[in-house]
């Protein structure tokens, strides 16, 4: 075991195993999912809730001169139709980066773009309404490639970006020309990665009630960060926050792809209240990629100086995102690249040059591994081929260049726990490596690569000075625990994460704790499910909580007991003097005279990350700041036909340092999920835009792997216990993700010597590295054979 | 994904009654698994004031093996087909062509005539109404500018149908009814190479079965290229049936899929019986199968790509047929 001892203060059990944190547990909400009886936004019961429809651009570029809407409106059964002078406030995840507007004003920026919404009876009235909108627009040239946006006689999509340059970002730490003149080998090689999507299993939809007596606005929606859509409807619709209430059911899925308000929910209750209804708003799959907010195509020019030992004296990385039409989070992606090409080895000098650019495609933003994916694809794979080069192997050139927790990298990152050589240890381990690697005859190979993450970002979207997160807990005179919270449990089972937190300091019975989550007018405010934070932060708002209601249950006990606090030993569901165990006082009892003379109980913990983890002093430091990163390695295993370019994944081993699996279960299920995501990005998904339409907005032609190509993932747990963390526990669903790709190009070049460059690896791409003398494939074809 | 539109739905007992219904609704459609015509349906991509289901006829059901031929009701569905172990061990292309359909939730409720039928397919057709319209649509429905072959006058859609291409490698035979009676057709005769009309049924006309003989000697097998395992259509699909004598081959077919507006048999083959399969021998029937397809910019997959590895697709299975008849 490369743990170190657990040093748990655990509650004084007989059952054996852990209770609460580290127990393998199903997810609390688990029987509603299995039987079928979770109720997702659309399912929710609105017996007169109006169909909301979108009219969408067919224009990748234009100015809209006019949208006329006399003919919709005069159709009986329309309640409402409503156009981009319905909503005159832009929004954006980023404060200073809000350039999106519900429904287009002026112009439309990509094909796609909601021009006008419809709110009617049913859905063949909304259909009618939305055929006899009337458009005049004047088109504009479009651009669907960076390089094309980036040309110096190309027109603005946003009048105050010059060069259509949304942010760009130039640092460098340390001193890298020295660097790589120390160095005994520099490589510098091009890198490209296909614009992929999340794929959510749920798609979008949201169910918005205007309440016109009041004013007020109730919505339902499949966020993953309600707190932000709350704010972004109390601008857009110029309401007092006050006014509106924000509830997230069961969410299936988000992957990024819901971390900011997106347009349907601002237009659903703008729908609600111009039609002073229920409105409810399902989006098709072809909606959900158009509002897609993914990861965006990147080229990555990368440079490298390795000493002959393997030392890393320097790097240098510029990166080009193709951001799409509108800001969201694409200033935060395009700083993540760069600010991450930190913290997973010990890197003397790092320059990097980012460039966000605005293209006429739907808007990128965060997803999976947010900014670092790509960049570590990049880093990764020169890394292996520059190994090669010096005949060192892939396994060693990596613990050459480990970091020390605890430590602070030269971008100003604090790491305060590291398992990377522990999770390398175990990976070379697990596949064989040193016995198999070169020996598995032709056409299989073998790859590794590692990968971290932040587990929440230090410093919020929207700083104002609140703690990172607040739990609440009441207390009854049923016995019963409610713990009420805002983080949105989107199917990665934060939700059961608190509760074992709370079971294990509380140490009572399960059927003793329910909880609530995500209603405003409810749970505590949470800033969302984004950055891998909730487990780090609101469980540890969780474990303050918890600890504050228990000492208040001690106190009781002691009172009931008739000693001091200190002799009152705790037990969960009973409490006993310590030297005495035999006077014991049942939870129940306990409860009661905890509840003499002031009724319920309701606790609160708090979580905040102190200053100094909130990144550098530079422009942007605060992006991939965070109080604890995730360590990954991975070992992909791949046979390939060399005939017809095909590309098996045979096994994966992947172990993460998630600090401490309060979850095992659960952390082994995200290792996994993540591996696969990154499978998905390596060998099938792309989306593909002709003249800005996107072609493969489904899920059979945009190619998220199916159980056929799945293959078997062990997953190894490594434990450094984080200082900061609760119970030692850091993030384990997006550091795994990124390994992916460059361990899989490993894996191909040993199989068939071809190095592969650009994602994803699909047939037609595997076939022309290998096959180099044949016309060109698509544009995307890898590179050369070697 | 788009609510399905309103139409009436009938339930006819017997073939003859559901071409009589047909012919009184010009504007209906059969039904059969639904899964090709129930996303299209929703898609607009089909209209239809009526809807026939053909579930309750009896005689579109059931797989009979006689002692020289194969019987196979057109509604049989690909899951039945592809387990049926007289099918596997007779006919093993079209049990593996079976199974390479979609994915086993499709196939439980797909079925064999559906499969034949499938509507032809294309990166610019198989998309939503709005889509369709921001592109001023195509030839295929509502426009008429081939997006794939902007100057041509035909429509490019590609067939994408697995099974075709294994019953034409065995040589299948097709009865059709329809009001003036039945008949069958070489299932060569069945199709056409036009994206927009590629089947030689007239109005109203209903796939009943496909007769399939039963050849002593002969071994067959599919192969298909797709990007993931399960779900694709094929980039293109190849079915060959071979009969080995000795040191010669004594007999070979070749159906392609996804590489025209019909499952393609390959034509020229003829001259390559009597021969060793040698590495010329292999050499030609690799030309003959790039001769004979003629893929298209219908997928977002490389054409080259599809080009050059249909005939390798092709070689390899013709290989493993002959090596494993020896």
């Amino acid at each position: 075991m490369n743990a170190p001892e657990r040093s748990l203060k655990r509650v004084a059990r007989a059952a054996s195993g852990p209770h609460g944190a580290g127990a393998r547990r199903p997810f609390v909400d688990g029987v509603e999912k299995v039987t079928g009886t979770a109720r997702y936004t659309a399912d929710l019961p609105a017996d007169q809730a109006l169909v909301g429809k979108i009219l969408r651009s067919p224009y990748a570029h234009a100015e809209l001169l006019e949208v006329d809407i006399s003919e919709a409106l005069a159709l009986p059964g329309v309640h409402a139709v409503i156009t981009g002078d319905a909503c005159d406030m832009p929004y954006g995840v980023i404060p200073i980066a809000q350039n999106e507007y519900p429904l287009a004003r002026g112009r439309v920026r990509y094909c796609g773009d909601p021009i006008a919404a419809v709110a009617a009876v049913d859905e063949a009235t909304a259909d009618a309404a939305l055929a006899r909108i009337r458009l005049r627009v004047k088109e504009l040239p479009a651009y669907f490639k960076a390089a094309d946006s980036r040309q110096p006689d190309a027109i603005l999509l946003h009048e105050n970006k010059p060069g259509n340059i949304e942010r760009q970002v130039h640092n460098e730490f340390g001193d890298v020309e020295a660097g790589f003149a120390e160095a005994d080998l520099v490589r510098e090689h091009t890198f490209e990665c296909a614009e992929v999507h999340h794929a959510m299993m749920e798609p979008n939809a949201a169910l918005a009630t205007w309440d016109a007596e009041r004013g007020h606005l109730t919505l339902h929606s499949v966020t993953q960060v309600p707190y932000y859509v709350h704010l972004t409807l109390a601008r857009c619709l110029r309401m007092d926050p006050a006014h509106i209430r924000v509830i997230k059911p069961f969410v299936g899925g988000g992957f990024g792809h819901r971390t900011e308000a997106l347009n349907f929910e601002v237009i659903c209750a703008l729908l609600a209240r111009a039609a002073c209804a229920t409105v409810r708003l399902l989006q098709t799959r072809e909606e959900c990629f158009l509002a897609h907010r993914g990861r965006p195509e990147q080229q990555t020019r990368i440079r490298i100086g390795l000493k002959r030992d393997g030392r890393i004296t320097a790097c240098q990385a510029e990166v080009v995102q193709r951001g799409g039409a509108y800001g969201g989070y694409g200033l935060v992606t395009i700083l993540y690249a760069g600010a991450l090409l930190n913290g997973l080895y010990d890197i003397p000098a790092v320059k990097y040059d980012g460039y966000r650019v605005y293209t006429n495609t739907p808007a990128c933003g965060a997803m999976r591994g947010h900014g670092t994916v790509n960049a570590r694809y990049a880093f990764e794979s020169l890394l292996d081929m520059m190994a090669g080069e010096l005949g060192l192997d892939p396994i060693e050139v990596r613990r050459r260049n480990l970091l020390k927790a605890p430590t602070e990298t030269i971008n100003g990152l604090k790491i305060m726990s590291y398992g990377l050589p522990e999770c390398l240890d175990w990976v070379e381990q697990a596949s064989g490596w040193r016995e198999r690697r070169g020996q598995l005859g032709k056409g299989r190979g073998l790859g590794v690569a590692c990968s971290h993450f932040v587990s929440g970002s230090a410093k919020p979207v929207h700083w104002s000075g609140e703690p990172h997160a607040v739990i609440l807990l009441k207390l009854d005179f049923d016995g019963g625990v409610t713990i009420l919270t805002g983080a949105s449990d989107i199917g990665q089972g934060s939700s059961t994460i608190i509760t074992q937190v709370v079971a294990e300091i509380l140490g009572v019975d399960y059927s003793r704790l329910r909880i609530i989550a995500n209603d405003s007018a409810i749970t505590p405010k949470d800033n969302g499910s984004y950055s891998s934070r909730v487990t780090f932060m609101v469980g540890n708002a969780a474990a303050r909580a918890a600890e504050n209601l228990r000492a208040l249950l001690i106190t009781a006990a002691a009172k009931r007991l008739q000693v001091r606090e200190d002799e009152v030993e705790w037990l969960g569901e009973s409490a006993v003097v310590a030297s005495d165990p035999a006077r014991e006082v049942a939870f129940t009892d306990v409860v009661e005279e905890a509840l003499v003379a002031t009724g319920t109980l309701t606790v609160k913990g708090t979580f905040t990350c102190p200053e100094e983890f909130q990144g550098g002093k530079h422009r942007g430091g605060a992006v991939g700041s965070t109080m604890g990163f995730s360590y990954a390695a991975q070992a992909v295993e791949v046979s390939v036909d060399p005939d017809l370019g095909t590309i098996k994944v045979e096994k994966v081993w992947a172990a993460i340092d998630c600090g401490f699996a309060i979850n095992p279960m659960s952390v082994e299920g995200q290792v996994q999920g993540a591996v696969w995501m990154g499978m998905g990005q390596a060998i099938s998904e792309e989306t593909v835009y002709e003249d800005g339409r996107h072609q493969v907005a489904n899920l059979l032609d945009y190619r998220v792997p199916t159980m056929a190509e799945s293959p078997e993932i062990d997953v190894h747990i490594v434990e450094s216990i984080d200082p900061n963390g609760p119970f030692g526990a850091k993030e384990a669903s997006e550091g795994p993700l990124s390994g992916f790709m460059s361990a899989l190009a490993a894996a191909v070049e040993e199989a068939t010597g071809a190095r592969l460059t650009r994602l994803p690896m699909t047939p037609d791409r595997v076939f022309e590295a290998l096959h180099p003398k044949s016309r060109p494939a698509r544009e995307g074809a890898a590179g050369g054979n070697r | 994904m788009p609510v399905m539109p309103d139409f009436e739905l009938l339930r006819p007992d017997s073939a003859e009654a559901a071409v009589a219904l047909h012919a009184s609704r010009p504007a209906s459609r059969y039904l059969a698994g639904g899964t090709d015509l129930l996303p299209n349906l929703r898609r607009g991509l089909a209209d239809t004031a009526t809807v026939i289901d053909l579930g309750g006829i009896a005689e579109l059901a059931g797989i009979r093996v006689d002692a020289d031929r194969v019987h196979i009701g057109a509604g049989t569905t690909l899951a039945a087909l592809a387990a049926h172990p007289g099918i596997a061990a007779e006919l093993p292309a079209l049990a593996q062509a079976a199974l390479a359909v979609a994915g086993p939730t499709h196939r439980e409720s797909a079925t064999l005539g559906g499969n034949l039928c499938l509507d032809t397919r294309c990166r610019y057709y198989n998309q939503s109404t709005p889509w369709r319209e921001a592109n001023h649509y195509c030839m295929k429905l509502e426009g008429d500018v081939c997006r794939v072959a902007p100057k041509s006058k035909r429509c490019y859609a590609a067939f994408s149908g697995d099974v075709a291409p294994a019953l034409l490698a065995l040589d299948a035979e097709v009865d059709i009814v329809g009001t003036n009676g039945r008949r069958t057709l070489a299932l060569a005769e069945f199709y056409h190479d036009d994206g927009m009309r590629w089947l030689a049924l007239d109005r109203g006309e209903l796939l009943a079965a496909v007769r399939v003989p039963l050849a002593p000697g002969w071994s067959s097998g599919y192969e298909k290229l797709r990007i993931r395992g399960a779900i694709d259509f094929p980039l293109s699909g190849v079915a060959v049936a071979l009969a080995r004598d000795g040191e010669r081959l004594a007999g070979l077919r070749i159906a392609c899929t996804g590489v025209s507006s019909r499952p393609e048999r390959i034509e020229g083959l003829d001259a390559l019986v009597g021969q060793p399969l040698d590495d010329a021998a292999l050499a030609q029937l690799e030309k003959l199968v790039l001769r004979g397809i003629q893929a298209m910019e219908t997928t977002t997959a490389s054409v080259p790509y599809r080009r050059k590895a249909t005939p390798i697709l092709a070689r390899r299975l013709v290989t493993r047929l002959w090596t494993e008849a020896a």
